[in-house]
C-alpha cells in the first residue's frame, strides 16, 4: 500500500467500534446544536413554534462541517473515532483528499441521518413511508456487512477504508540469551537433525506460550500450567528423539533453550532461501 | 558474553531498536501535536526514521521469526507511515483553492448532466403548469398543504397579492415561513443528490416533482393575471435555489450513471472517479442554498418592486453563470 513499496497489512475496523464511535459524535454535535440553540431563544429571534425546524437546521449546519474538518485536521479522525482508536485512510494508499473525506460525509448524510430523521419527524399515520425510510436505512446499513472491507456506500464512493490505529508494542525478544551458552548449560544442546523436524508455525506457537508463562503468574492456574508445560516437553522430546529426562525444574529453560536453537535453525536455513512453514513442510516439498 | 553469541535476527533487533523507540516517541507526539508544530530536526528525524523503519521491516520478514518482532514493525511502520502521509493543505487555502479552481472547473466537466437536471425540472413545471390549467384539482394533488401556506384554488386574488406584496414584512413572520421553505428546499436538494447513486430514478422523479409543484403553483397566480408578480417573488430567491436543486440533481445523476453505465471500468471504480466531480457539484450547491437563503430572508421582504425583484433575481443568476463558465480557466 504506501510508497515505499512496501507492503503493510492494516486491520479494518468491525461495524460495532464504528457505530459507537459514530453514536459519540452524534452526541457531540447534537449538544453543540442544543447549546446553539439556547441561545437564539434567549436571545428571542424566533417562536417556539419554529424552535423544532431551527434546531434541525442547526444540527445540520453543525454535522456537516464538524466531520469534514475534524477528519481534515486530525487526519481521519473524529473525536469519537479518537476515542475508539479507529482511522480513515484512502484506499490506494495516498495521503487522504480533501474530496474524499467530503465525499464520504455527504453520503452519510444521505445514508444515515436523512431517512433517521425522516422515520423520526413520519408519524405512524403513514406506516408506507416509514417502511420505506425504514427499509432504505436497512439498505444502506447491508452494504457494509456484505463486503470485504466492512465499507460503507460513501466509503466505497470515497475509496475509504475505516481501520483500528496499529499499537506497536514491543516485547522483550526471547532469544536474548545466547544459544549456545544456554545449550552449554543444559548439557550438550540439540543436534542439527533434531531441529529438522518443525516450522516457523510450530516456533511461534511455541514462542506464544512461552510469553504467555512471562505474563500470567496466578496462583489458581498453576498447575494446570505445570501439566501442560510437561505435556509440551513430552511431546517434542518424543519427537525429536532427545534421549535425556529433563527435571521438572528446568522444563521452562528447556523450552527456552529449544526455541533459542530451533529459530537459529530455521532463521538460518530461511536465509538460504528455504522457507518451513510448519511441520509439513517435508509433504509440500513432495507434492508441489 | 559476546555479541556474536546471538542469532542473527537477535542482533539485527540489539542494533535497531534505539531508532524504533524514538520513532516510536516521535510519532505519538506527531499525532497529539500535529506535524505543523514539530520542528526541523524531528520532522527530519520523522521521515528517515519512518524510511528506516519500512526496510527493517522489509528485512525482518524475510530473516526473522520472531513473530513479536514482527508484529511490533509492522504496526510502528503502519502508523508512523500514516503521520508521515498525513493531508498537509491548509484549510484556508483548500477554501480558495475550491472557489477559484476546482468548483467552476467541475461544473464544467458536467455541463450535460446538470442539464439534465434542469430539463427534468424544466418539464416539471411545464407539466404542472398544463395539469392545472386542465383541472385546478390537480393543485391539492402536487402541493403538500404545509407549503402553500393557505394559498390555493380556493384563495380570492386579494389574498394571493398580499403574499407577494408583503405590506408588513415583520408581522408575517418571517422566521417561520422562509425557515419552513428553507428547510424544505434544502432536503430536497440533499435528497435528489443522496437518491441519484441508486440508479438515478430517483433524483429525476424527485426534481420532476419539484417542477410540478412549482409549475401547478405558478398557474394558480397566471390564471388571476398574477404571473408577473409571483414571477418577481420568485426570481429573486428561486434563481439560485432552483438551480440549486437542479445542479444537486446533476451531481446525483452523475452518480448513478456511473452505476448504470460503468463503461470499461468496474462499478466500484466508476463510482470513485464519478463522485470526484459529483461532490463538488453537491458542494456548490450548498453554497447556491446558503446564497438563495440570505437572499429570501432579507432580499424579498426588503425589496417591493417588481423590476427590482426580477434585476436583483436574474442577475445574481448571471453572476453564477459567469463564474461557472470564466472561473478557473488555465492560463495561458
Amino acid at each position: 500500500m504506501p510508497p515505499e513499496g512496501v507492503p503493510l497489512k492494516l486491520e479494518v475496523a468491525g461495524l460495532g467500534v464504528r457505530l459507537a464511535a459514530q453514536i459519540t459524535d452524534v452526541i457531540l454535535t447534537l449538544i453543540a446544536a442544543v447549546c446553539l440553540l439556547i441561545l437564539v431563544a434567549s436571545l428571542g429571534f424566533s417562536s417556539p413554534g419554529t424552535l423544532i425546524a431551527i434546531g434541525s437546521l442547526m444540527f445540520f449546519v453543525i454535522r456537516v462541517p464538524y466531520y469534514v474538518m475534524s477528519e481534515l485536521a486530525w487526519n481521519g479522525q473524529t473525536l469519537g473515532k479518537r476515542l475508539m482508536k479507529i482511522k480513515v485512510v484512502s484506499h490506494d494508499g495516498t495521503s487522504l483528499s480533501t474530496h474524499s473525506l467530503v465525499l464520504r460525509n455527504l453520503m452519510k448524510e444521505a445514508e444515515i441521518f436523512l431517512p433517521a430523521t425522516l422515520l423520526l419527524s413520519l408519524d405512524a399515520a403513514s406506516p408506507l413511508a416509514s417502511g420505506l425510510a425504514l427499509g432504505w436505512m436497512a439498505a444502506g446499513l447491508m452494504v457494509p456487512l456484505c463486503n470485504r472491507y466492512r465499507q460503507r456506500l460513501g466509503d466505497l464512493v470515497a475509496g475509504t477504508h475505516v481501520i483500528h490505529q496499529p499499537v506497536p508494542v514491543l516485547l522483550k525478544d526471547l532469544a536474548e540469551q545466547p544459544a549456545v551458552q544456554t545449550a552449554r548449560q543444559e548439557g550438550g544442546g540439540f543436534l542439527t537433525h533434531q531441529l529438522e523436524h518443525y516450522g516457523a508455525f510450530e516456533l511461534q506457537t511455541l514462542e506464544t506460550l512461552l510469553r504467555a508463562q512471562e505474563t500470567t503468574v496466578r496462583a489458581g492456574s498453576n498447575r494446570k500450567r505445570d501439566a501442560t508445560i510437561e505435556a509440551v516437553v513430552e511431546k517434542i522430546r518424543q519427537k525429536i528423539g532427545y534421549a535425556n529426562k529433563v527435571p521438572a525444574a528446568q522444563r521452562l529453560e528447556f523450552l527456552r533453550a529449544f526455541y533459542n536453537a530451533q529459530r537459529a535453525h530455521l532463521e538460518q536455513r530461511q536465509l538460504f532461501g528455504e522457507r518451513r512453514n510448519d511441520k509439513h513442510y517435508a509433504a509440500e516439498d513432495m507434492s508441489p | 558474553m559476546s555479541k556474536a553469541d546471538l542469532i542473527r535476527s537477535t542482533r539485527f533487533r540489539k542494533e535497531r531498536e534505539a531508532d524504533w523507540q524514538r520513532l516510536e516517541a516521535l510519532v505519538a507526539q506527531a499525532e497529539r501535536d500535529g506535524l505543523q508544530r514539530m520542528d526541523f530536526t524531528e520532522a527530519r528525524d520523522l521521515a528517515t526514521l519512518y524510511r528506516q523503519a519500512t526496510s527493517s521491516l522489509a528485512i525482518a520478514r524475510e530473516i526473522s521469526l520472531d513473530q513479536a518482532l514482527l508484529n511490533y514493525l509492522e504496526a510502528l511502520t503502519a502508523r508512523a507511515y500514516l503521520s508521515v502521509y498525513a493531508p498537509q493543505e491548509r484549510l484556508g487555502g483548500l477554501f480558495r483553492k475550491f472557489f477559484v479552481q476546482s468548483a467552476p472547473q467541475a461544473m464544467r466537466r458536467s455541463w450535460l448532466f446538470i442539464l439534465i437536471g434542469f430539463l427534468c425540472m424544466g418539464l416539471g413545471v411545464l407539466a404542472g403548469y398544463q395539469l392545472y390549467l386542465e383541472n385546478p384539482a390537480w393543485y391539492h394533488v402536487f402541493m403538500p398543504p404545509e407549503l402553500a401556506g393557505g394559498r390555493g384554488p380556493s384563495s380570492t386574488t386579494e389574498e394571493l397579492r398580499r403574499v407577494i406584496y408583503d405590506e408588513n414584512p415583520s408581522a408575517s413572520g418571517l422566521g417561520a415561513f422562509a425557515t419552513t421553505l428553507f428547510s424544505h428546499n434544502t432536503r430536497i436538494a440533499i435528497f435528489v443528490f443522496g437518491l441519484g447513486v441508486f440508479l438515478c430514478a430517483p433524483a429525476i422523479l424527485l426534481t420532476f416533482y419539484n417542477g410540478l409543484m412549482l409549475g401547478a403553483f405558478f398557474a394558480l397566480h397566471a390564471e388571476r393575471g398574477l404571473g408577473p408578480d409571483l414571477g418577481g417573488w420568485l426570481s429573486i430567491h428561486g434563481v439560485t435555489e432552483i438551480s440549486a436543486i437542479c445542479v444537486a440533481c446533476g451531481g446525483g445523476v452523475q452518480l448513478g450513471a456511473a452505476v448504470l453505465f460503468p463503461g470499461d471500468k468496474t462499478r466500484t471504480q466508476a463510482l470513485y472517479h464519478a463522485g470526484r466531480d459529483a461532490a463538488k457539484l453537491a458542494l456548490v450547491a450548498a453554497v447556491m442554498l446558503i446564497a438563495a437563503a440570505l437572499l429570501e430572508g432579507f432580499g424579498r421582504q426588503l425589496v417591493q418592486d417588481v423590476s427590482m425583484r426580477y434585476a436583483l433575481g436574474w442577475g445574481i443568476g448571471l453572476c453564477w453563470f459567469v463564474w461557472f463558465g470564466l472561473g478557473g480557466k488555465a492560463r495561458q
